[in-house]
């Protein structure tokens, strides 16, 4: 076992896998095996070689255990515990029996762990995942942490950076509401000093906010550096569909590389339902001619749009909840109701 | 019987003629042969049996003294389009899909890269997103929507891994980061990495197209991506295709919701435009979500009526016929099935990119 090649190794890694020797297999990933001593196999970069001969979950895993073991020789031990964690998450997501072995081998170790700073690499893990842009690796994470009896005794710095990575991976799922919660939460709790880290996580908090009604003051804009977010403000604000492009167009770049361009385009949802109040406002009648709508956007220079995109536009916003009322096809007119036929954003999840 | 072409009676893929010539001469292909009847290793002038659901008419050059107009071995339209039917969905793609996996085994092997592994996998991606939309009806044993999944995504995400890391030049780039867009309608991964590509390509005509229909699903706007989506050519509406059925139901539910009184009256013909279907589709597509359409005519949407459809009630066989893109598919009546496997066949050629 110290003296086989690299080959060798990943031929009695399929071997075991292929006649589902559960407890051999164990002991291929395991570190009380004295292969983990054997320098042919300590590879910086295993992936190529993995990838040849395994099939995918595996291949990763291993390549990550191969990386554990170079890592260990080099007693770089935190890189080390970062890519068995990594196993043995991966071994918790699989059905496979032989890889519950596995990380009930390492259950010892991880129990000891609160003095390595569990959270801490979890918080790592959650880095280099966002990088890679692999965010479902996030979800056994958070589920060891959300299931674990320690998430309220680690230091108020971990747990800040813990709630704003689960909150922008709920973001990307569009689960607005968690998100609006785990952000807010590690911008309250986010060191006062901290400017630059207060700053990255209102990047992701405002749109979520905005999303769900509740607009930015031009103060707070102003104290945080973010002005990016001021015409998208206004014209969300006032229904504003051509400055929401322009604003939108004008800081494409950050917004793309924050990776929140997706999400404020949600916005004009909201800048829609926006506009169509004030028509209501002006018009002072229940029953509006879908002309006056088509009307109106055409002045917000949106083009293209005929009465049947119009008609599908309200249709969809009654169906959200953030119009009260029905359209008459054969009257073309929307009939919205006496009271209040436009509820609060707020009111509407 | 001058001024009158030739009308085929043969029912069977292959005149019995020419298979009892193919079978004594022993030219009978492999495909076509009955099974268990094949010669065996150190057997002496075995000839095999010809199998007649499998034999297909070969091609053979026109000659003077060969009367190649014969009505008996002439195949009319219906048989000619269940042949190429049996061809492509029984022996092609099965035989395709295979081998072209076995080629992408040896780039994986040999760690290819370069512009040969790019037309490779550009190849593949074209027919496995074809497949997608021609063989969906089909039965399970003969195509699994899922597998053809898994092996069209694979390849898609190499190639355009190979466009972001490989040097250039990459001539077909647009054509394939437009094809991920529309096959992965509305995923944000593949939103946020078409985002980040530069500007040059994010603005040609078959992205900045890809872009907008995925912005009009994001928007839940389902007329105005129908709308758009006629634009698509004939192998982008196949990759789009899988998203079909969820985007007319959108359309009903959003309809359903928002236009919902007692007095509702929308014409059907009108409705049917905007779900790019024809006026009996469209009555059947209603019907199905248990909205009522009085006199065949208009449909009376109602929020409290409205529900999903049986499984297996639409969606199942013919739903291929049913979800098609209008303006791809050629709007004939079955008697004309000749130009309609004329067409799919300029097609597939067109579509792989031979």
């Amino acid at each position: 076992m110290a003296h086989i090649t690299i080959n060798q190794y990943l031929q009695q890694v399929y071997e075991a896998l292929d006649n589902h020797e559960g407890s051999f297999c164990a002991e291929l990933l395991s570190f009380k095996h004295p292969h983990v001593a054997n320098p042919r196999l300590q590879l910086p970069n295993p992936e190529d070689k993995c990838q040849q001969v395994l099939e995918p979950p595996y291949d990763e895993m291993v390549a990550a255990h191969l990386r554990c073991t170079s890592a260990a020789a080099n007693h770089d031990f935190i890189e080390a515990y970062k890519f068995q964690t990594l196993v043995a998450f991966q071994a918790h997501k699989e059905e496979n029996c032989c890889f519950r072995v596995c990380a009930s081998d390492n259950r010892a170790g991880l129990d000891d762990s609160k003095k390595w700073g569990m959270l801490f690499l979890i918080n790592q893990l959650f880095k280099i995942y966002f990088k890679i842009n692999k965010l479902h690796l996030c979800k056994p994470l958070i589920r060891a942490i959300d299931s674990s009896t320690l998430k309220d005794e680690y230091s108020m710095a971990q747990r800040v950076t813990y709630k704003y990575y689960v909150g922008r991976k709920a973001m990307f799922d569009s689960d607005f509401k968690p998100a609006e919660e785990c952000l807010s939460f590690s911008f309250q709790h986010c060191h006062r000093s901290s400017q630059k880290n207060k700053r990255m996580i209102l990047i992701y908090l405002l749109p979520v906010k905005m999303l769900l009604g509740h607009m930015p003051t031009l103060q707070l804009l102003r104290k945080y550096d973010l002005m990016q977010f001021a015409d998208v403000t206004k014209a969300v604000r006032e229904g504003n569909l051509l400055l929401l492009t322009e604003a939108l167009a004008r800081h494409e770049t950050f917004f793309i590389r924050c990776g929140i361009f997706l999400i404020l385009e949600k916005l004009k949802i909201i800048t829609y339902r926006n506009l169509f109040k004030t028509v209501y406002q002006l018009l002072r009648s229940h029953q509006l001619p879908l002309e006056a709508f088509l009307v109106c956007l055409r002045m917000m220079k949106v083009d293209g749009l005929d009465l049947d995109e119009v008609q599908c536009l309200l249709a969809n916003l009654i169906y959200m909840g953030h119009i009260k009322g029905y359209i008459s096809h054969q009257h073309q007119k929307l009939v919205v109701s006496k009271q209040n036929p436009f509820p609060p954003l707020s009111s509407v999840s | 019987n001058s001024g009158c072409s030739p009308r085929g009676t043969c029912q069977s893929m292959c005149p019995n003629r020419e298979l009892q010539e193919r079978e004594s001469q022993n030219r009978l292909h492999r495909f076509e042969t009955l099974a268990g009847t094949e010669k065996r290793a150190g057997e002496r002038c075995r000839r095999p049996r010809a199998d007649p659901k499998r034999t297909v008419k070969e091609y053979s050059r026109p000659a003077a003294g060969k009367d190649s107009t014969r009505p008996s071995d002439l195949r009319p339209p219906a048989v000619l389009l269940r042949t190429v039917c049996y061809l492509i969905d029984d022996i092609v793609y099965d035989f395709a899909f295979d081998r072209l996996r076995s080629v992408r085994q040896d780039m994986i092997i040999q760690r290819t890269a370069g512009p040969e592994s790019r037309a490779v996998l550009e190849r593949t991606v074209r027919l496995l997103a074809y497949a997608s939309f021609r063989l969906c009806g089909e039965p399970l044993r003969l195509y699994d929507p899922r597998i053809n999944d898994t092996h069209l995504q694979e390849s898609l995400s190499w190639l355009l891994r190979c466009y972001d890391t490989e040097p250039g030049p990459h001539g077909n780039r647009e054509e394939f980061q437009a094809l991920s867009l529309l096959y992965n309608l509305g995923s944000s991964r593949v939103l946020q990495h078409t985002l980040e590509l530069p500007e040059r390509l994010r603005s040609s005509p078959a992205i900045a197209l890809a872009l907008s229909i995925n912005r009009a699903f994001s928007e839940r706007n389902p007329v105005r991506l129908l709308r758009l989506a006629q634009r698509l050519s004939f192998l982008q509406s196949c990759a789009l295709h899988r998203h079909m059925a969820a985007v007319r139901r959108d359309l009903l539910l959003l309809y359903s919701h928002g236009l919902s009184s007692r007095n509702c009256r929308f014409p059907l013909p009108r409705l049917a435009k905007l779900l790019a279907l024809d006026v009996a589709h469209a009555g059947q597509l209603c019907r199905a979500h248990q909205l009522e359409v009085h006199q065949d005519d208009q449909v009376v949407f109602s929020k409290t009526c409205f529900s999903e459809p049986e499984p297996g009630g639409l969606h199942s066989n013919g739903s291929s016929r049913l979800v098609l893109v209008a303006s791809d598919v050629p709007r004939r009546r079955l008697e004309r099935e000749e130009e309609i496997v004329n067409e799919r066949r300029v097609r597939v050629i067109a579509a792989l990119g031979f």
